[in-house]
């Protein structure tokens, strides 16, 4: 069988100092079952991988639980990644497939509320005000990162999770709607009420900061 | 406005409407008021969002956080579960083949079987049967006959799942 094992006894050779590797010369290396040039990889993007288990789950303890299982998952099915994308873009899919399964044995285990049910289906976006004022403008980088941050914690896990996939993992409506495995219409109409509801939530801490 | 017209103004946005439907979007965002106030609040939410992911630290140090990974790695590998991935060989190569192969021709004994009773040669004209069993996993069957004609057409495909859009996808993502 075609077992690729761990390679404690005989180190695979790299062509210069670890550190300076590139992710591609590691990537073939840990192929080979080069665990070093594994550890190397998981070091240099375990904050990106976490940080997209975290900004889905919004739990500290279940990101970093599924930023570990996506690391091996990763080690298993390396022999399976190709180079088509980068290898932390390739990762942080994992991640996000872990993430999403999660998030649905969440969802089946609890009962949807009301409120929940009336968001989904746009009954509180008819409600929101137009935003008319800019609610980003004149914010430092680090203070609008950290507002996003805040209003992404207040959607909702489907909300949450079609604004991240579309404008943090840059992927079409058409890709989302499987990974969600659901209809483009839903994708659309959730990405719409979930900026939206991200507008509205943005303006309420710039009025928040003007009040204080 | 209604729903239908607010998704089209974001995806017009997104780039995601045909060009002859995006002029058309386009002219209306230029000469209705409330079509322009709502892409403007879309594309200033867009534009906040993007590049502007916030970012987080690992609440764990590497050597205790690479420490747990590599102890499951090994303690799977010693279980004998880890490594799933083994497309790269060559008997993972020739299973792909030799398995739809062997349905098929499971499928095709079958069929020739029951072409046989069906026939007048068979003496068998009368003999129906309801389906053929396909026993095979890997390789599904439609049937399809018709008496009058002395005609049976067997549909053979392969079970397995069309491959992934993006070939790097992890084999247990949940596209559909």
């Amino acid at each position: 069988m075609n077992k690729r094992k761990t390679n404690p006894v005989e180190p695979v050779k790299l062509p210069q100092e670890i550190g300076t590797c590139s992710d591609e010369q590691l990537v073939r290396a840990a192929q080979k079952g080069g665990m070093e040039a594994f550890e190397e990889l998981v070091g240099r993007h375990r904050d990106k991988i976490y940080a997209r288990a975290f900004s889905m789950m919004r739990n500290e303890d279940d990101a970093v639980d599924l930023s570990q299982e996506a690391w091996v998952k990763g080690w298993q099915r390396l022999v399976q990644f190709q180079g088509d994308s980068s290898f932390v873009t390739w990762m942080t899919r994992i991640v996000i497939n872990l993430c999403l399964d999660q998030l649905r044995k969440h969802k089946r285990q609890r009962a949807e509320s009301i409120e929940e049910m009336a968001e989904e289906s746009g009954g509180v976006e008819r409600q929101m005000p137009a935003v008319t004022i800019n609610p980003t403008a004149g914010l430092e980088r680090s203070e609008l990162r950290a507002r996003i941050d805040r209003a992404l914690g207040q959607l909702s896990y489907e909300h949450r999770t079609v604004l991240i996939l579309h404008e943090f993992e840059d992927l079409e409506y058409k890709e989302i709607a499987k990974r969600m495995a659901c209809s483009i219409g839903t994708v659309m109409s959730r990405l719409f009420y979930a900026r939206r509801k991200m507008a509205n939530l943005m303006a309420s801490y710039k009025r928040e900061e003007l009040n204080s | 406005m209604n729903l239908e017209i607010k998704l089209q103004i974001q995806a017009w946005l997104d780039g995601e409407l045909p060009e002859a439907e995006a002029l058309r979007v386009a002219a209306l965002v230029k000469r209705d008021a409330a079509s322009k106030s709502l892409a403007a609040e879309l594309e200033t939410m867009r534009a906040a969002l993007t590049g502007n992911e916030p970012e987080m630290k690992l609440p764990e140090t590497r050597d205790f956080y690479w420490s747990k990974i590599r102890r499951e790695i090994e303690r799977l590998e010693s279980s004998g579960s880890a490594p799933l991935a083994t497309t790269g060989g060559w008997m993972h190569a020739w299973r792909r083949w030799l398995m739809p192969l062997t349905g098929t021709a499971m499928v095709a004994v079958v069929a020739v079987g029951l072409a046989w009773l069906v026939t007048p040669q068979g003496q068998g004209g009368d003999i129906f049967l309801a389906e053929i069993e396909n026993l095979s996993e890997d390789v599904g069957s439609y049937s399809f006959r018709a008496p009058a004609q002395n005609m049976l057409v067997v549909w053979v495909y392969d079970k397995a799942p069309l491959p992934a859009v993006d070939s790097d996808l992890p084999a247990e993502t949940t596209l559909q």
